[in-house]
């Protein structure tokens, strides 16, 4: 059995860490919370130029045709940079979703949805408030066991403020005179197959996000010097980020892993994904607990960059589903009576 | 209009190179490798004039080991139509890869030639110039703006103190300067496109050239590092130590 990402998908990686790399820089990040929307068009723009909108759209409306663990490695670099467009849930949860709404909602938008012209937003009930909803031009909002295709004007939005002066959130009220375009069981699996992708995108984006604050600790304490050596060569400093580096490496595994089960659709994709969002999730915590501890007071100022992928991480922990959420969601899946347990389920 | 495009394989430039213990080079073990940077805008500019309608058709080639086809995948992702590798092993050093340019250039016939005005790794700044005297072709060096003009390429250079216009009639070289374009990223279906493109493989033997080498590389060593700065007590000290020690006053 071959794990390892293939020859594309690390070209990709690599390719699109390049460019976040390059364009997306905390000050870039800092210049937009002071924008009306809190969002960068020309961003976007380049974003869909260099394909990255249309990833996960089928290659017949104008897409690359690319699933979940094509996208999943680009989700955490995403993170990495703390990308605030909407990208990751667009390309991973949003046209996913309008893919199996079908019907002429999906061939109206998806081609659309590959230029970068429209961005698809995709939001669950769980969700109470919903990020991006301002920029949506498709907001697929699933409201009282009901999904909506809705475009701007057929909704209202009340702004809420968050500690992430990179998130816009919003509580969305439908239109009355809207209709639902999907309900009854066929909302229940769009639910779950859409919880599944959002949580995943989080997950991979907890990894980026993690690593990086890893990378600027290990950047931060190798500079600073007390009593003549640097920080991070004293036990007490290089332990608190050794713990988080083994956290993060356990985690990309179940991450890789619920990709690949939300790729190929697998029976057991739901545990895989709740397992993957903790995982990584509870390793972006232990990265921002420990890389303000080992920055020392510096760590707390708005000045340092540190708040923008700690806050990030903070966020991400609680959408999608909660740490409680997902650990009954694995619970679940352990105490059912036909639970498969055990080595020789590993792979199954 | 046929462009030729060389493009290198170096250390990538984000990346701090280091000496290898025994000083006899650069340590590559692990290092990321890629498109050197001036060659880079050397392919952008090349597909800026394909886009343009000037150029018809715009050929990649690099010289170096089987590696190098990575660099060339990337001019086809940025643009480039086909690709040529010169395979050829060990230290290339200026003379040769211009000798083995001047062999693809007599089966291409490009009316344009364009490089990178040097490399960051050797920073020789000299395959451009040996290729248009190897291929008697004119030269542009250092070009900041180029533009086609009939059967005259007109190249604004950057020289000393101030801009160079010069009229080159076709076909002729040219070789990049910072300020040329600012090179695109390659778009990810650009980047499965470029995996179809055609990729020649030619050996030295095949463009009748030898890849002898004149020069050798005695020694590689990092620069001295800086020593640690010390404050002074007062202005006095200071240029006291200016004109005695740093001997910058007199």
């Amino acid at each position: 059995m071959d794990f390892t990402f293939n020859e594309d998908q690390l070209l990709f990686q690599e390719s699109v860490r390049e460019f976040l790399g390059n364009e997306i820089t905390p000050e870039r990040l800092r210049a937009a919370w002071d924008t009306d929307t809190g969002r960068d068009p020309a961003l976007w723009t380049q974003l869909a130029e260099l394909g990255l909108a249309g990833l996960t759209v089928p290659e017949e409306h104008g897409g690359l045709g690319m699933n979940a663990l094509d996208f999943v490695l680009l989700a955490q670099e995403c993170g990495y940079v703390a990308l605030a467009e909407p990208l990751v849930n667009h390309a991973l949860a949003g046209v996913p979703l309008l893919q199996d709404l079908g019907g002429a909602l999906a061939e109206a938008w998806l081609p659309k949805a590959a230029t970068g012209e429209a961005r698809i937003i995709a939001a669950l009930e769980q969700n109470l408030l919903v990020e991006d909803a301002h920029v949506a031009d498709l907001l697929l909002l699933e409201r009282a066991g009901q999904w909506y295709a809705l475009t701007q004007g057929e909704f209202s939005l009340q702004h809420n403020a968050s500690v992430d002066p990179s998130r816009r959130l919003f509580t969305v009220t439908v239109n009355d005179a809207v209709q639902p375009v999907a309900s009854g069981d066929q909302a229940r699996r769009l639910r779950l197959a859409t919880l599944n992708r959002g949580a995943l995108g989080c997950a991979a984006q907890a990894l980026g996000l993690a690593q990086r604050m890893v990378d600027m600790s290990v950047l931060y304490t190798s500079d600073r010097q007390q009593f003549g050596k640097p920080i991070g060569s004293f036990q007490a400093v290089k332990h608190h980020l050794a713990n988080v580096a083994v956290r993060l490496e356990y985690a990309k595994a179940p991450v890789h892993r619920a990709a690949y089960a939300v790729a190929e659709d697998a029976a057991g994709a739901g545990q895989a994904v709740s397992q993957a969002k903790l995982m990584a999730c509870e390793a972006a915590g232990l990265a921002a607990k420990n890389s303000i501890q080992v920055h020392g007071a510096m760590g707390y100022t708005w000045e340092v960059d540190l708040h923008i992928f700690m806050k990030k991480a903070w966020a991400l922990a609680n959408t999608w589903g909660d740490a409680g959420f997902h650990k009954q969601q694995v619970a679940g899946h352990i105490f059912a009576d036909d639970a498969v347990l055990g080595a020789g389920a590993t792979f199954q | 209009m046929k462009v030729l495009v060389a493009v290198k394989r170096v250390v990538d430039y984000n990346v701090k190179v280091r000496a290898k213990g025994d000083g006899t080079d650069v340590d590559l073990n692990n290092v990321k490798m890629a498109i050197n940077p001036f060659c880079e805008i050397a392919v952008e500019e090349a597909v800026r004039l394909k886009e343009a309608g000037v150029a018809t058709e715009v050929i990649a080639v690099s010289v170096g080991a089987k590696p190098c086809q990575e660099q060339i995948r990337t001019a086809l992702a940025l643009g480039a139509d086909r690709g040529i590798h010169v395979e050829a092993e060990g230290r290339l050093e200026p003379l040769v890869i211009a000798k083995l340019l001047k062999g693809v250039v007599d089966k291409e016939e490009p009316q344009l030639v364009i490089l990178g005005k040097q490399s960051i790794d050797g920073d020789n700044n000299q395959t451009g110039q040996m290729l248009g005297a190897l291929a008697n072709m004119p030269q542009g060096t250092f070009a900041s703006e180029i533009k086609v003009e009939g059967d005259k390429l007109n190249v604004i250079r950057e020289v000393d103190g101030g801009l160079q216009t010069l009229s080159l009639s076709l076909p002729a070289i040219v070789t990049t300067d910072l300020r040329l374009n600012e090179p695109r990223y390659a778009s990810l279906p650009n980047i499965m496109k470029a995996k179809k493109k055609q990729l020649d493989v030619y050996t030295p033997e095949d463009l009748g050239v030898s890849v002898t080498s004149h020069v050798s590389q005695l020694k590689v060593e990092p620069p001295a590092e800086r020593k640690a700065g010390i404050k002074v007590e007062d202005v006095a000290q200071l240029v006291d130590k200016l004109k005695n020690e740093a001997k910058v006053i007199s």
